[in-house]
């Protein structure tokens, strides 16, 4: 999403760097990525690509570094100032709100964004809130469990609402960590056609392991390793390269 | 109060003049912080050992030092052998422990924030089944160890040092358990990282059960300690709980050295500052202590920290 | 949808039978059983809290009593000292047991859940300990007590306390009119954050809920609750003492807000008025009814965590709605499906 012409940079990392201890999580790193494109980061375990999507999202300090959306730099934010910015993120561990439905879920979500928050008037009366989750649950396609607890729905759907959440603030830049993490195969297209669509109207950037779902859709690829920037490129670049290959000890199927 | 001295049972008895006597006095109320403070550091220990594996926020565990000194006193009564009763409590305790573990907890541990709550409900039935037992009535227990020595100029009672180099020698034999045998690090383990010690083969479930024996019994012995230095009734676990608190935290959830030292310096500190203003102020001040500490650095003062 | 009529029908019932017991009790019973009752309406004001804070958002505070306290003193010193009515008084014991609440909140709240039940417990001791020693003022644990203001007056028409039929309608309005704003936050949007915090802290933050702030109001208000029963419980009593502000008093609150469910409406009030009456029941022929007290809660944990609206909730769920629709929104029991969980961190490391 173009805000106006001269930003089309969705995602720029700068000097980005992160200890534990004494291992380095992140080492220096530094791109930028071009607004209007679906990205993926892959890598071995323990490359650091969750650390840089928490690095990204405010949920851990950089110790140097400097993270900007769409030109606005959101470095040491906090989590939610961040999402107010308009990045949105999916979780490794699908994380939903489970003691709710699905339209309480999406609710929250959008009255979080829309900065609901009077103490006195009912939920209830909120017309447009309950429209935008109506229309959100159905993008999704979850509209038949609208009111289904959310601790009651399958694997897939729970991605997909948590999907649904990311989306309720109309974020500009969508991390996804490991979304067909856990998979089967119809619940893996269905989630992929998903990504898909919303790539049209939002910049994406995936983490994923399942090879398949990268090179159907990436349209840029960025290889991490111990921590730092391995290579980058299109598909076929990436899948013909032998760093590449090297850093994953063979064929990265890990589709689990 | 730990270092209210009521009716000369400081452990200072007379003194020469009075510049001698104050000086002999504040330094008496040292003395009597340091042994407080070791006996403390035992059952800070046992709580610390309590939270660290289970997880459980133990607000009986007050109660379990009262009813070690309730226990050591109508043992000792009954017996006629004060030794006899030391022996025997912190067993007592462990076998309390183990089935209050098996009983009480390991039911109610799914709910990890209800624990506190179990653990409330249980403080509640100690306090009164002791009051309904052995009754509301406060009693003191003989020293075992009758008389004086002379210490700074004031007359110390001998059966609080014998108290302290006790206390001191269990919470020895305790690190020594920790880190020498087998069962101590098995105990370290499963506090550490139970998922790798279940690979390993540590049998964790029996390792809870022994880990809340052995901090109930560390508590019961705590109070066996005290008996005699303290009135036996059934509220004093209610003094004793906040202050155990205060070293556990002050000292860093998982520290244990921590926590030792931790207990030493706020039950002298305590001694001290009641030396010059009311017990209930230096109570306060431990308090406010703690809270900032709290505040400041929620894994305690002291470095190395676990958690 | 038969569900929601039956619990609005039990909400009216409820309301009903309380305000028919002082004309209805003196009939079966005695009269004393009125003051019984206008104490556990009081007391349920204290379990609300507690239920408000760990039901609704998630925190287990062993502190109410705290602000309890400074609205029972902020009440009887305003009547002492200042003159103050009885709504006067009603008011400047709620909003100085606000005030307590805001400072001790802002930084309890940004404590684990571990650290943050611990710290309320601290600062509960340490102003009780500091209520204990200001004797002068507070009268420590023997109190200070004040006579009976008058409620209303109307020409020849006054009201006040002393009769126990005013007393008693002039609580049951009070602390009805305070469920029924309760009602109303729980289901407003602020309602929505408390549930999304309590449900997934994290998912809340990333969704753009400021968890910390969302929690502080939500203590905040909790301090309100707990001022009001213990603003009520100074005029109830024409008494103040501090040792009503010991830990103990938290603890059981706690133990109320646990039976009558956690996270539901009327829980607290339940929950208090269930362990009340059994403590007179009990006191009668055995004076260890905590004892038995103890003994339940821990039962109650074991076997029936979510308290007596939890039980309520399985009634109709088995009667009324079918497996996997949402439960009703009915207003006994909003919210009682959910479990008390831990409020774990925010920030786990990637």
């Amino acid at each position: 999403m173009l805000d106006d012409g001269s930003n089309s940079v969705a995602l720029s990392v700068n000097g980005l760097t992160r200890r534990f201890g004494g291992l380095v999580a992140v080492d220096d790193i530094s791109f930028d990525l071009p607004a209007g494109r679906l990205n993926a980061i892959i890598g071995p375990n323990g490359a650091g690509k969750t650390t840089l999507f928490n690095l990204i999202t405010g949920e851990i300090r950089p110790d140097a570094g400097r993270v900007e959306v769409h030109g606005q730099n959101i470095t040491g934010l906090k989590p939610y100032q961040i999402v107010r910015r308009g990045v949105s993120r999916t979780l490794q561990i699908k994380s939903v709100f489970t003691g709710l439905t699905v339209a309480e879920n999406v609710r929250a979500a959008v009255m979080a964004h829309e900065g609901v928050a009077s103490p006195f008037r009912p939920v209830a009366s909120y017309g447009a809130v309950k429209q935008r989750v109506d229309n959100l649950v159905e993008q999704i396609g979850l509209a038949k469990h609208l009111n289904t607890q959310a601790s009651a729905l399958s694997y897939g759907d729970i991605a997909l609402l948590e999907i649904a959440l990311a989306l309720a603030n109309q974020p500009k830049l969508l991390l996804l960590d490991e979304p067909v993490c856990g998979m089967g195969p119809q619940e893996t297209e269905q989630t992929v056609e998903t990504i898909r669509a919303i790539s049209k109207s939002v910049d994406v950037v995936l983490i994923e392991h399942d090879m398949e779902v990268v090179f159907a859709i990436a349209d840029e690829i960025i290889v991490m390793a111990q921590g730092a920037l391995l290579a980058r490129g299109t598909p076929a670049a990436i899948s013909s390269s032998a760093e590449v290959q090297e850093a994953y000890l063979g064929a990265p199927e890990e589709a689990d | 109060m730990i270092v209210r001295c009521a009716a000369g049972a400081c452990g200072a008895e007379g003194a020469n003049d009075i510049g001698g006597f104050v000086s002999g006095l504040v330094l008496a109320l040292a003395v009597n912080g340091l042994v407080w403070g070791l006996i403390i550091a035992l059952i800070a220990l046992g709580l610390s050992i309590i939270f660290g594996l289970l997880d459980i926020i133990n607000v009986a565990h007050g109660d379990f030092f009262m009813l070690g000194t309730v226990v050591a006193l109508v043992l000792a009564t009954s017996t006629g052998s004060y030794w006899l009763a030391l022996l025997l409590v912190p067993i007592i305790g462990f076998v309390v422990g183990l089935v209050l573990e098996r009983v009480i907890i390991r039911p109610t541990i799914r709910q990890a924030s209800l624990t506190i709550v179990t653990t409330f409900g249980l403080s509640m039935m100690l306090q009164e089944g002791v009051r309904a037992t052995y009754g509301a009535q406060p009693r003191r227990m003989a020293a075992p160890i009758e008389g004086t020595i002379p210490l700074f100029g004031i007359d110390y009672d001998v059966y609080r040092i014998f108290a302290a180099a006790f206390a001191a020698l269990c919470l020895i034999a305790f690190f020594v358990f920790l880190t020498r045998t087998k069962l101590g690090t098995w105990i370290r383990a499963v506090r550490h990282d139970p998922e790798t010690a279940t690979a390993l083969g540590v049998p964790v479930a029996r390792i809870c059960a022994i880990t809340f024996g052995l901090g109930t019994a560390m508590a019961l012995l705590g109070g066996a300690i005290a008996a005699p230095i303290t009135t036996v009734e059934f509220r004093t676990g209610v003094d004793i709980l906040p202050f155990c608190f205060m070293a556990v935290i002050i000292g860093g959830l998982g520290n244990l050295q921590g926590t030792v030292a931790a207990a030493l310096l706020l039950a002298v500190m305590e001694g001290l500052v009641t030396s010059v203003t009311d017990p209930t102020i230096a109570r306060i001040v431990s308090l406010g202590f703690m809270s900032a500490a709290l505040l400041v650095r929620p894994n305690g003062l002291f470095s190395g920290a676990t958690r | 949808m038969t569900a929601k009529i039956i619990s609005r029908a039990a909400l009216i019932l409820t309301f009903v039978a309380l305000a028919a017991v002082p004309m209805v009790v003196p009939m079966l019973s005695s009269p004393f059983w009125i003051d019984i009752i206008a104490e556990i309406l009081i007391w349920s004001l204290l379990a609300a809290s507690v239920n408000l804070l760990l039901g609704y958002v998630g925190l287990l505070s062993f502190g109410q009593a705290l602000y309890f306290g400074v609205g029972m003193y902020g009440a009887a010193l305003s009547v002492i000292h200042w003159g103050a009515g009885f709504w006067g008084g009603l008011a400047i014991g709620i909003v100085a047991a606000m005030l307590m609440a805001a400072v001790a909140g802002s930084v309890a709240v940004r404590l684990t859940w571990h650290y943050f039940a611990i710290i309320t417990v601290v600062f509960s001791l340490i102003l009780y300990f500091a209520a204990m020693s200001a004797k002068p003022l507070t009268g420590g644990d023997d109190g200070i007590s004040f006579s009976a203001p008058q409620i209303f007056s109307l020409g020849d028409l006054k009201l006040s306390l002393a009769d126990q039929s005013v007393q008693y309608y002039t609580i049951l309005l009070v602390v009805a009119g305070i469920y029924a704003l309760f009602s109303i936050v729980v289901r407003s949007p602020l309602g929505v954050r408390f549930v999304a915090v309590r449900e997934n802290n994290r998912r809340a933050a990333l969704i753009g809920i400021n968890v910390y702030l969302t929690r502080y109001v939500a203590f905040i208000l909790a301090g309100a609750l707990a001022g009001a029963s213990g603003a009520l419980f100074a005029f109830f009593g024409r008494y103040a003492s501090a040792s009503y502000m010991f830990y103990h008093v938290s603890g059981e609150a706690v133990v109320w807000a646990i039976v009558g469910g956690a996270g539901s409406l009327l829980g607290p009030l339940f929950g208090t008025g269930l362990l009340i009456v059994l403590r007179e029941i009990i006191s009668a022929y055995w004076e260890h009814y905590l004892f038995v007290v103890g003994a339940l809660t821990i039962l109650v944990v074991m076997f029936a965590p979510r308290g007596l609206a939890g039980l309520w909730s399985d009634a109709l769920q088995l009667l009324f709605v079918s497996k996997g629709t949402a439960r009703s929104d009915n207003l006994v029991d909003t919210e009682a499906r959910a479990q008390p969980k831990p409020a774990t961190n925010v920030t786990r490391g990637g």
